[in-house]
């Protein structure tokens, strides 16, 4: 090496220094975020994130405000439900079975079964209809609703900044002096980001963790699941997110999908639910029309009505209805659907009641 | 290692640094990179094209270059774009000044009164005869772009956080602050058009939850079961409406009274065989100033528009006994189509 390159490698990096001092105070914000373990970290085999994180850094104190509001009745219009009420933790954040389509103020029931809450990070639609692309505006409705918390959140803002903690807490996670809606919206989906759920026994079973083992049953219901099932409940959320009737009945008094396409050939369709926590989240599809997996599988090998707008995978060539399935079968595949429940994420203290 | 060998890592090493450098820049920025999507690899490869192409010498004679000399020009360019990044843009030797825009809102010849709900006195008639009157007005405006005959040319800028709704407009009658934008940091020069968009188009909303004039809380215009925000907004009565009275938790939609909401703002074409979905009432509007407007840091010229209510009945044929109540994208798609001839110019003060 010859004495001039070496003495311009010494010029050069004198310029970077001097660079990275003349401009470091455009880099105020640049500081590492200790995120701890409020970090949304993709899993492993998951879909890419699809909510704009860069919007909203997920906090601790954005975190625990978004689950204090979850769980607080006083959001609603006569302080009688909070999120919580039709979103269990132990129910995978779907409600409880005695309740099918939900119970809002003055015990008005609700039109369609209560979806359960996680992996929201990687949805690009929410609701039954996929009439929200945005998480921030989901809480929206269920706050609005006449039916459910029968608020307007003119009315949430308001009653929150009249509440000193709330106030202060939202000083803290957001660094205002007074609350606004988006803020809220915010705070509500830092919580529900981090409601991801990727530790049943299928997840171990495929990270080869813990020695977990499937049985003879789960074994054969996988395969199975992998042929007759998979094409809708595909990936490792388990639903292609795309709408579609699965022929539980031939006249719709909810168009579903076609109230937010406006097309007719949507009306029936749903979205098609992850099965992630399926054994705990029933009863099952929109209307609450199943009380178990049983019956569910049986509609898929016996029960399935035509109609116009009926799923093309469930019309088979020689015009037979429905996925041919042996009793037996359909047994096994409720065995498979039984491994994907996560206790771990059904038990997290983190997203438990915080008073 | 060969000397070679030493330099090419030292360059590689400087490039690195340089796209490191971009991509804090752009994190600070907080615009173009999220957290966890975006493949850092890739973004340092277009990033140092963009800079190969706009910034740094031409790359043959660059590639041809000894290699002390290359280091030595790496150091400056490098230096000349980390530091460009401090500017807003607008560099110190082009004036800037202000632009009022003047939102006028007009029933054909007449200006827009607004009455209270359930009044049944009309003011106004429709080509066919049909009497209104107006409760309600008022329509989203962002992407304001104006231009010049020699090439001026002044973007709103548009910035949509949980904190604010920067460049977008929320002009409803009645509510006099709402009547006027105010551009400002405009290059001085002459414009003869001007562009906007009615409505808060896919970027906006995929934003996720705004403030200021997109706060549902402080009286945006918004939809939650499909989410995004109604751009155009006509309410009153008509002598035609066959709106019956009726009262929902004690909120009252008026015997003959009408509401047209526009929205709507997914474009998905459809896929082949598939009839189509959606419908994007979001509409972009480009109007023409019958003469040049001169922008000078001594001149702050008002431009006033006319958004004309009889104009979207008209045009659009309404027939109030059939269409009094759109509250949903395919019915409003009437009404987004004529939005064109809704707006026009009117006039100027220099």
């Amino acid at each position: 090496m010859n004495i001039h390159s070496n003495y311009a490698y010494l010029v050069s990096i004198y310029w970077i220094c001097l660079l990275f001092i003349s401009c470091s105070n455009d880099g105020g914000n640049d500081e590492v975020l200790d995120t701890d373990t409020y970090e949304l970290i993709q899993p492993e085999g998951f879909p890419e994130i699809k909510y704009t994180t860069q919007n909203n850094p997920i906090t601790q104190k954005g975190f625990e405000l978004g689950r204090k509001l979850f769980f607080d009745p006083r959001l609603s219009a006569d302080g009688s439900i909070s999120c919580n009420n039709c979103h269990q933790q132990s129910r995978g954040f779907a409600d409880s079975p005695v309740h099918p389509m939900s119970i809002g103020i003055n015990s008005q029931a609700g039109n369609r079964n209560a979806p359960p809450l996680f992996n929201m990070a990687f949805r690009k639609e929410f609701f039954w209809d996929g009439g929200v692309t945005h998480l921030d505006f989901v809480p929206i409705n269920a706050l609005e609703s006449d039916i459910e918390m029968g608020e307007t959140m003119k009315n949430v803002v308001e009653k929150l900044n009249r509440n000193d903690e709330y106030r202060q807490l939202f000083k803290e996670a957001f660094d205002v002096d007074s609350i606004t809606s988006p803020r809220i919206l915010q705070a509500f989906s830092q919580y529900m980001l981090l409601m991801i759920s990727n530790d049943s026994k299928y997840d171990q079973y495929q990270r080869q963790e813990n020695n977990v083992t499937f049985t003879e049953s789960e074994q054969k219901g996988m395969l199975l699941f992998d042929e007759k099932c998979s094409s809708c409940h595909s990936g490792s959320l388990f639903t292609d997110q795309s709408f579609r009737n699965n022929g539980i009945s031939d006249t719709f008094s909810d168009n579903g999908r076609a109230l937010i396409t406006e097309s007719n050939s949507d009306i029936g369709k749903f979205r098609v639910p992850t099965l992630r926590n399926i054994e705990v989240t029933g009863p099952y599809m929109h209307n609450a029309n199943f009380d178990t997996l049983e019956e569910v599988l049986q509609h898929y090998a016996n029960g399935v009505k035509n109609s116009e707008t009926l799923d093309a995978m469930l019309k088979t060539e020689n015009n037979q209805l429905g996925i041919a399935l042996t009793e037996s079968e359909q047994a096994d595949i409720i065995a498979f659907l039984k491994t994907l429940t996560d206790e771990t994420f059904l038990t997290d203290p983190k997203f438990n009641n915080p008073i | 290692m060969t000397l070679n060998e030493y330099h090419f890592n030292f360059e590689k090493a400087l490039i690195n640094l340089i796209s490191m450098r971009l991509v804090s820049i752009l994190k600070w920025d907080n615009k173009y990179l999220s957290n966890n999507n975006i493949d850092e690899y890739s973004l340092k490869k277009e990033l140092l094209s963009y800079w190969y192409t706009m910034n740094c010498t031409p790359i043959i004679p660059y590639l041809k270059m000894k290699s002390t000399i290359k280091l030595i020009v790496l150091t400056f360019a490098f230096f000349a774009i980390s530091c460009s990044s401090d500017d807003d843009g607008a560099s110190n030797k082009d004036a800037v000044s202000t632009i009022k825009i003047k939102w006028d809102n007009i029933v054909g010849q007449k200006d827009m009164n607004i009455v209270e709900k359930q009044n049944l006195e009309y003011g106004y008639k429709t080509a066919d005869n049909q009497d209104f009157n107006i409760t309600a007005f008022g329509y989203y405006i962002t992407n304001i772009i104006l231009e010049g005959p020699n090439g001026e040319r002044f973007e709103d800028e548009v910035s949509i956080s949980a904190a604010d709704a920067k460049g977008v407009y929320h002009i409803k009658e009645g509510d006099f602050a709402s009547a006027a934008t105010i551009l400002q940091n405009v290059p001085v020069g002459k414009y003869n058009k001007i562009t906007f968009t009615v409505g808060i188009p896919e970027e906006g909303v995929k934003e996720g939850a705004a403030g200021g004039v997109l706060d549902p809380a402080a009286g945006a215009w918004f939809w939650n079961w499909n989410a995004g925000y109604i751009g155009f907004a006509i309410e009153g009565h008509a002598s035609t409406s066959s709106q019956a009275h009726n009262e929902i938790d004690g909120f009252v939609i008026p015997e003959k009274s009408f509401a047209i909401h526009i929205g709507g703002w997914r474009d998905i074409t459809p896929l082949e065989g598939e009839t189509p979905k959606f419908v994007n009432n979001i509409k972009t509007i480009t109007l023409n100033f019958d003469s040049d407007v001169t922008v000078a840091e001594s001149q702050e010229p008002s431009i006033h528009l006319l958004a004309n209510a009889k104009a979207l009945f008209d045009t659009s044929s309404v027939d109030f006994s059939t269409t009094y109540s759109v509250h949903a994208p395919i019915l409003g798609k009437q009404f987004a189509d004529v939005l064109d001839q809704v707006f026009s110019y009117s006039h100027v003060h220099q």
